[in-house]
């Protein structure tokens, strides 16, 4: 890390306040363009060496998505089916929120080899089938914990607990913001509801508040907090508004000139002209009478199964084109029913919500490398565990921390290929992918060394990889 | 660039205000010669950061067998040679290598991706050249109070208390010169924020101005540590550093509705001015050190005040792995909080490892965890009021007493027993319960059923998916009132029941009854007045009235336990003549949630719900009295004696007030699913590597072995006393010898009152923590804050009257380049207001703000049912014009995962992290909150409304509204454009940006 983004750093931390010339750039850097300030060019953006990757759109499968029926097909179950689940001699199979019984379940789902990569994946990701050539597969990921809460703390934050920053917050405090004129760090939650952990998985956690994830409420009339004054305040007009910030301003330049010395007063004053900004540019992120009909329809807009997130897909996609470093965007709500977590029935449950899921990711891969941008955004395809190759009732699967699939497309990847493999049940991985492996791997890939993005907090300096962590370089291109 | 250049720029990104910068800025200013170099400053933070990983504390990870952290390890010889040899870098091997030409030779190693810059090399020289002089780190010296310093003449007369003599001091070696002392506009609004977390009134400053007193200052400086208000905000500060919230977090993060409670013990403790110590001991054990008063109970609301883990506690099965690890994880959290907040070290690290950099072995952290074996996060019931807590504590031992037979024949054979049950005796046939026997039992879905002796009927057999299960039974020679359904437990159901569902639990839909005298068709009876000793959330026992199938009483959690309902008669029935009762209990739910073991009883007493939990006469005791009074024997009448004390004693703990909630920690509690109770102390091992599956040894209760002169192990304590252990810890903290604990407290003080501790890391007094800027002041204030009385007061007066405080926040660019955080204190600092303190001010100037103290907390949300266990909330929909909106801020609702967008803008921190330091940020995000929040938008009209029923004057109301902003009267310029756009937009406008601008967002 150099000096002169320690600073900018140091400034959030301390309240000393004499901060003025370089370190003033560096705040209004660390609110705007950041980038610019804090890294320097001839790493294409990067920290520490050079960027292959600028922004980031990471899907959320909510609950648990079942390997072994859609991307890690398990012919072993179909030979097993209806018998007790045996790994063999001193293994402990435990089920967490399951009643013993642990007989194999077999997919019921049919599994084809797609594209020129001869990738395997099920009946329930038509679409996503077609794109294959173009993904780049974690085969054998792992977590610490058979719990929702715990799991998706750690795929998100790289703890199991609370309190920790997410992902996108560490990207966020490492890289800024891209465009002045929106946040560098924007969440979509189904509008079913929000995921387990509630808005705790986009936490900034220790960090700067400025850091959490922008929540998007993508069908709610108002999808930003704060961005226009309440409708029914008739007091406020749009004169009033512009002789408004005239006189702050006024009145600000005033204070600052009697209180000299003091970045953040003119820091202050800086904020106030960026949130007009992003007052006016904001609106047109969500106007998606822009984009033409076949846009709408490839992205499922025009189904209803499909609608919610497509439409989220679709404003990813012009949030990305319009600076947002990175766009997180979840597939279901928390609760027992209407997500990934398919403890009944997974014959019923998982096509149900694949299927709102799949036209629209397929879309947003071919949307954007058809527009060239995928030479340097990351899409991240993601869960927080797998599910048992054993049944929970008789047709379900409770969770799996052992071995789930992750999948990653965009630049800086080798395409088409898979790394890591899971044992001949999808049980447990043969060779474990953690969490820690993936965040240093995307972190390589902004340009940045996971072991020297650190942030002190309670005497650790913590990082999102925590004390772990290999960029996966089997995978990069 | 120079040496020292290099090392603020490569050395300085580790430490945000690290160590470094303190010799940096000595050796700069050039009053330092180099003889001033300290090992513990300057020396330690280089080889803990440099070398320790390999050669400290940590025995497991250390190479060479050569260590670096202790004076010995660095001197003694090894191998003919000598890693340190004090005066001789030369012939030192520590100093050889790391400045060896040889790639393999040189230390660090190239892989360890660690390097020392030039300026740490020389550091080291330095240090060996001037003998290599050791000593223990600055936190773990022992506590002495220093001599003030004396100060330059010419400082001589800025001195106000023996708190300048030490900052003046450094101030005069490092050539600076304070500042002057501020206005007493800007004294008042700074001192008034800090102590009470409000602006000044008007009204106060002008009293302030007018007060021509020597100690005009120090009588607004008592004012405020006398209000009710100063509680509120420092209780708030407090609230950050132990994590509290009224949600669990987590994935399922339900509603505390009992965490409060601890809240108002703080505000409470904190205007008492609580003696720091006691404060200490109450929050670790005060159930235990002080049972005889209600806040030694609510006070241990801090263990509990951080996240938990629902879903891995209640829903996962005990002997999982996961399950394990939930209740490891839990207790961190219980220890992070205690040592975070009270004696500032982080002993988390040591979970997984011996501590890198301070002595703190794995073994410490594991007999912490033992500390809190027993313990689990729980509502935990209390008596507000001590006079009934002491009546009740008194019932509890004489409940003991009797159920145990200690009552001597004396006793229960005196004339006043004798009495009383003699008086009870007469009365019986109507105030007691008698068990039905039933005559015919008939199950709708085809269940069979077993008549017990106890009156009991055990349903078996078939478990229908639902049921209406018909009882009859013959009642005569009584008055009946009421009737009771007891459901029980038994060995042969699921969870001992009472119900006949997988997990214990039972819903009853409908409660009928109908009598007939005689052969005559049964007429029903209208029942009411149903209460029961526990209802399911949501399933409450007025369903089984309410004539609605759909809906049912159940017991969920409560299961494996049994439970009751009393139904009241409308109008009494006269059974003298005898009455055939037939009672129909409807179980339409499904998925046979239907009762076990029902038992029915009737009595006459004429309030029947008084009595509802009394058990109903046994066999044994109607037997005694069927014999005549005269004729009973000795042990007759001691039997009926204990019978009816118990009776009575059962009456009189029913009759106590209904026992507060406080959530809290407890050894035993209600199950509730796969969460229970420990009881006792659960097991707790050395897990190597912090892996649960990995256990090293059994872990025995203790604290920190690196305190000289307070013993690290707790000698004595029972095994099985959960309370033992958590009340040594509190004696450990809270001892004098503890010298962690009073700087801790003294520290924080100070950082709430300048913004920047004398230590900078509050939580982190480690060697990876700062160094103290003025480390005599911080063993003065420490040492006698120690030795006097504790006195939170006595501290906030004794800073905030010193002259340091009193500087204005006046730049000086020539200082700044040398000192631009001001660690030397040449100015005051200037802050940002807080969330709380920018929504409080907005309140208060509106004059709408409702002062009311305590109680649960305001919802400053729209709550409906969420999909799962966490509601849904709202906060846009919320009406900032109710009540709720116009509590204090320290009175909200704190939702850990789903928190208050305003709020999270203005820097209130996640709730599931401990900030002991808030950050404060200035961005685009946090302008628009401020610019276009309901709360602000509406408030500024408020403020509007009420300057204009003060005044109709313009130019009246503007000043007005400068000086409840900025405690300022407005200059001439400012009244104009002000005035000149309320003229043009209205009042409510012009507040809107009042509120919004620096100079009422920054405390000069």
């Amino acid at each position: 890390m150099t000096e002169s983004q320690s600073s900018r750093r140091n400034f959030f931390t301390d309240i000393g306040g004499g901060f003025s010339g370089l370190a003033l750039a560096h705040l209004l850097g660390a609110d705007s363009l950041a980038q610019d300030a804090a890294s320097s060019t001839d790493l294409n953006g990067g920290l520490h060496h050079p960027a292959k990757v600028k922004r980031i759109v990471q899907l959320f499968m909510n609950g648990g998505a079942s390997p072994m029926d859609t991307f890690d097909p398990k012919p072993r179950l179909a030979e097993l089916h209806g018998k007790q689940f045996d790994p063999g001699e001193g293994q402990k199979v435990e089920s967490v929120t399951g009643s013993p019984g642990f007989k194999v379940l077999k997919s019921p789902f049919e599994f084809k080899q797609h594209g020129e990569s001869d990738r395997w994946v099920s009946s329930v990701f038509p679409y996503t089938a077609t794109i294959v050539d173009d993904l780049t597969f974690l085969m054998s990921m792992v977590s610490k914990s058979n719990v929702h809460g715990l799991a998706s703390y750690m795929q998100n934050t790289g703890f199991t607990l609370p309190g920790f920053p997410c992902t996108g917050a560490w990207v966020s405090y490492a890289l800024g913001r891209i465009s002045e004129d929106l946040p560098a760090f924007v969440v979509m939650p189904d509008a079913k509801g929000l995921p387990y952990n509630n808005q705790g998985n986009f936490t900034a956690g220790f960090l700067p508040a400025q850091h959490q994830g922008t929540l998007v409420k993508a069908s709610a009339a108002n999808p930003i907090a704060h961005l226009h004054a309440p409708s029914d305040a008739s007091f406020i007009t749009q004169q009033s508004e512009a002789d408004g910030r005239q006189l702050l301003q006024q009145l600000n330049q005033n204070h600052l000139e009697r209180n000299p010395g003091d970045s953040r007063l003119g820091a202050r004053i800086e904020s106030y002209q960026l949130a007009a900004r992003m007052q006016l540019s904001a609106p047109a992120v969500f106007d998606l009478t822009e984009e033409s009909e076949s846009t709408h329809k490839h992205y499922g807009l025009d189904e209803t199964v499909t609608a919610d997130f497509g439409r989220r897909c679709l404003l990813a996609r012009r949030m990305l084109e319009r600076g947002v470093r990175f766009v997180q965007v979840w597939s279901g709500p928390a609760g027992p029913s209407n997500n990934w977590d398919n403890h009944s029935n997974i014959d019923k449950e998982l096509p149900y919500i694949a299927m709102q899921v799949d036209q629209p990711i397929a879309a947003l891969v071919q949307d954007l490398k058809s527009r060239g941008m995928l030479e340097d955004t990351l899409i991240m395809w993601t869960t927080e565990f797998g599910r048992m190759p054993f049944s929970q009732g008789t047709a379900g699967r409770d969770h799996n921390q052992g071995t789930f699939v992750t999948w990653l497309a965009g630049a800086g990847l080798k395409p088409g290929v898979a790394y890591g493999q899971s044992d001949e049940w999808g049980w447990k991985a043969v060779e474990p992918i953690w969490c820690y492996d993936l965040h240093a791997t995307i972190l390589h890939l902004l340009g940045i060394d996971h072991t020297r993005l650190t942030f002190k907090h309670n005497g650790i300096d913590r990082r999102l990889t925590d004390v772990h962590g290999h960029v996966i370089s089997e995978i990069l291109a | 660039m120079s040496f020292l250049d290099s090392l603020r720029v490569e050395e300085m990104p580790v430490n945000p205000v690290g160590q470094s910068s303190v010799l940096l800025l000595a050796l700069a200013w050039g009053s330092y010669a180099q003889a001033d170099v300290d090992f513990d400053r300057d020396v330690r933070p280089i080889l803990s950061a440099t070398c320790f990983h390999c050669h400290g504390p940590d025995a497991d990870s250390r190479q060479a067998e050569l260590r670096l952290d202790t004076l010995a390890g660095a001197t003694d010889e090894r191998d003919g040679s000598h890693a340190v040899v004090p005066g001789k870098p030369e012939l030192s091997g520590l100093y050889l290598r790391i400045t060896s030409n040889d790639e393999s030779e040189r230390m660090p190693p190239v892989d360890s991706k660690l390097s020392l810059t030039a300026a740490e090399i020389a550091v080291l020289k330095a240090w060996i050249e001037e003998g290599a002089v050791w000593s223990e780190h600055w936190s773990l010296q022992p506590l002495v109070m220093p001599p003030a310093p004396d100060v330059p003449d010419n400082f001589r007369n800025r001195v106000r208390n023996d708190i300048d003599r030490f900052v003046l001091n450094r101030l005069a070696k490092m050539s600076f010169t304070p500042s002057p002392e501020a206005d007493r506009r800007t004294l008042i609004r700074r001192v008034t924020f800090d102590l009470t977390g409000l602006p000044p009134t008007p009204e106060q400053i002008a009293s302030f101005l007018s007060d021509t007193s020597e100690k005009a200052f120090e009588r607004v400086v008592d004012r405020l540590l006398a209000s009710p208000r100063y509680g509120e905000r420092w209780a708030r500060h407090w609230m950050d550093a132990v994590h509290y919230a009224d949600t669990h977090g987590h994935d399922e993060d339900a509603i505390r509705e009992n965490a409060w409670p601890y809240r108002d013990y703080l505000i409470e403790s904190f205007n008492n001015d609580k003696p720091y110590a006691r404060f200490v001991q109450e929050q670790i054990a005060g159930d235990v050190l002080f049972p005889d008063d209600p806040n030694g109970i609510v006070a241990t609301g801090m263990l509990a005040a951080g996240p938990w883990d629902e879903s891995s506690q209640m829903g996962i099965q005990d002997g999982t792995t996961d399950k394990e690890i939930a209740r490891y994880l839990d207790r961190d959290d219980m220890i992070a909080t205690v040592m975070n907040t009270f004696v500032s070290m982080t002993v988390h690290c040591a979970r997984c490892h011996h501590h890198k950099f301070d002595p703190i072995p794995t073994e410490d952290y594991y007999s912490l965890q033992a500390v809190f074996a027993g313990v689990d996060r729980v509502d935990r019931p209390y008596d507000r009021d001590a006079a009934t807590a002491r009546m009740r504590s008194q019932l509890l031992d004489e409940k003991t007493n009797l159920e145990e037979g200690h009552v001597a024949n004396d006793v229960l054979l005196s004339p006043d027993v004798l009495a009383r049950v003699a008086e009870w005796e007469q009365n019986r046939p109507v105030s007691e319960w008698r068990v039905l026997t039933p005559e015919s039992v008939e199950s709708s879905g085809g269940a069979t059923s077993t008549r017990n002796d106890d009156g009991s009927i055990l349903f078996n057999g078939k478990r229908p998916e639902t049921d209406i299960y018909t009882i009859k039974a013959r009642v005569s020679s009584q008055l009946i009132t009421a009737v009771r359904l007891e459901v029980l437990t038994d060995e042969s159901l699921a969870h001992q029941g009472p119900g006949r569902q997988d997990n214990g639990n039972l819903h009853l839909s409908e409660f009928k009854l109908l009598s007939s005298a005689g052969d005559t068709e049964p007429d029903p009876v209208a029942l009411h007045k149903p209460v029961t000793d526990f209802n399911q959330n949501g399933w409450t026992i007025a369903h089984a009235l309410d004539g609605n199938p759909k809906t049912a009483w159940g017991i969920y959690p409560r299961t494996g336990q049994a439970h009751h309902a009393v139904f009241e008669l409308q109008e009494p029935i006269d059974a003298s003549d005898g009455v055939t009762l037939t009672f129909v209990l409807e179980q339409l739910h499904g998925g046979g949630h239907l009762i076990g073991r029902p038992r029915l009883s009737v009595t006459g007493a004429s309030n029947p719900s008084e009595t509802a939990s009394l058990a109903a006469i046994p066999l044994a005791i109607e037997s005694i009295l069927e014999v005549d009074a005269a004729k009973r024997t000795v042990e007759q009448k001691s039997e009926l004696s204990l019978f009816h004390l118990k009776r009575e004693n059962t009456l009189a703990l029913a009759a106590l007030p209904q026992q507060s909630m406080v959530y809290s920690v407890a050894a035993d509690f209600q199950q509730k699913g796969n969460f229970v109770p420990a009881r006792k102390p659960r097991p707790v091992h050395v897990l190597k590597r912090g892996n649960v599956l990995t256990p090293i040894e059994p872990a025995s209760p203790g604290a920190l072995s690196c305190i000289d002169g307070l013993d690290s192990a707790f000698q004595n304590i029972d095994a099985d006393a959960e309370g033992e252990r958590r009340a040594a810890l509190a004696k450990w903290v809270s001892a004098r010898e503890n010298v962690l604990t009073w700087r801790s407290i003294v520290n924080r003080v100070w950082q709430h009152q300048f913004g920047r501790g004398i230590v900078a890391t509050p939580n982190d007094f480690g060697r990876n923590g700062s160094h103290p800027t003025h480390p005599e002041l911080l063993d003065w204030l420490a040492a006698r804050f120690r030795d006097s009385d504790g006195s939170l007061k006595n501290l906030h007066r004794l800073i905030v009257t010193s002259a340091t405080y009193r500087q204005s926040t006046l730049h000086n660019e020539r200082f700044a380049d040398i000192d631009r955080d001001n660690h030397y204190l040449w100015r005051m600092n200037r802050r940002r207001l807080d969330a709380e303190s920018t929504r409080d001010a907005i309140l208060q100037m509106s004059g709408l703000m409702g002062w009311q103290m305590g109680g649960p907390p305001a919802r400053q949300f729209v709550q409906s049912s969420g999909i799962h266990v966490t509601p849904t909330i709202e906060y846009d929909a919320f009406d900032v014009d109710s009540p709720a909106a116009r509590r204090r801020s320290v009175y909200r609702f704190i939702f850990r995962t789903v928190p208050d967008p305003f709020m999270e803008a203005l820097d209130c921190p996640d709730a599931s992290q401990f900030t002991p330091k808030r950050t404060s940020s200035m961005t685009s995000l946090q302008a628009l909150a401020m610019w276009n929040n309901r709360f602000v938008v509406s408030y500024s009209q408020h403020i509007a409304h009420r300057l204009e029923k003060e005044s109709t004057d313009r130019r009246e109301q503007i000043r007005r509204l400068v000086e409840l902003a900025f405690g300022r009267v407005p200059t001439d310029v400012e009244l104009n454009a002000i005035a000149e756009y309320a003229d043009q937009h209205g009042l409510a406008n012009a507040c809107r940006v009042i509120v919004n601008s620096n100079e009422f967002m920054f405390v000069n």
